[in-house]
């Protein structure tokens, strides 16, 4: 199965957008930002904190549509999902 | 017409096409870089999302305040100091509906609609914190 994982804003910059990657059936939404996230301290540091829950100002989606924090342990994706990460926003 | 894009608009043709039969009142709200000692600001958006969210956002403006007329153009990219950032473009039959109607459509594009600003320097960037309401979330 593959997943396409999009960041913006300063998760872009520090961990780089649109990463296909391949994901085992059943992989929960979280553990897989978490690997993701993994390969640049600043970026983990940005996205979650140090008991490796996702800072609460993070902002989740899964094609398109919200992805409650406290529901990503328990959210599956599956093929094809897009899966954006961003900070809060701030257009205007 | 409701956009996110990297080019300017004509202003003038947009309030020119919003004065449909019965409009009694056109408000415009042009946002602005502001000159806060930057050199330039990048816009970047989750475009897909923000679209349909600035779609729902319309549609609901016109259902609430019974808009005639509804236009929200919000540019993404590098853009100078003056230069327009979102241009909304309301028309309404009298003026209370149309400036609570512009009023409510910039209200919710800063509550929810995936965009971000990076004001850039001469010592390098730093990102518009956003309002950390955590986003409406109109998906």
């Amino acid at each position: 199965m593959t997943v396409k994982i999009r960041f913006f804003a300063r998760f872009r910059e520090l961990l780089g957008t649109d990463i296909m990657t391949e994901v085992a059936p059943g992989t929960m939404f979280t553990p897989l930002i978490t690997s993701i996230a993994r390969n640049n301290p600043a970026g983990y540091a940005a996205v979650f904190d140090e008991k490796g829950a996702f800072h609460e100002f993070v902002i989740l989606m899964k094609n398109g549509k919200r992805v409650e924090l406290s529901d990503a342990a328990k959210t599956p994706v599956i093929d094809g999902d897009e899966i954006a990460v961003f900070p809060p926003v701030a257009g205007g | 017409m409701i956009a996110i894009q990297i080019d300017d608009v004509d202003i003038g043709a947009l309030i020119a096409a919003a004065k449909k039969h019965g409009t009694g009142a056109v408000v415009v709200f042009d946002g602005v870089v502001r000159d806060d000692g930057i050199t330039e600001m990048e816009l970047e958006a989750y475009e897909e999302v923000a679209v349909k969210e600035l779609e729902k956002i319309a549609k609901e403006a016109i259902n609430q305040f019974g808009l005639l007329h509804v236009d929200i153009i919000h540019r993404i990219g590098r853009l100078t100091v003056g230069e327009n950032i979102l241009i909304i473009i309301v028309s309404a039959g009298h003026r209370p509906d149309a400036y609570a109607g512009s009023r409510y459509i910039i209200e919710e594009i800063k509550k929810g609609v995936p965009i971000w600003k990076k004001e850039l320097t001469r010592d390098g960037g730093r990102w518009v914190p956003g309002e950390h309401g955590h986003g409406k979330g109109h998906g």
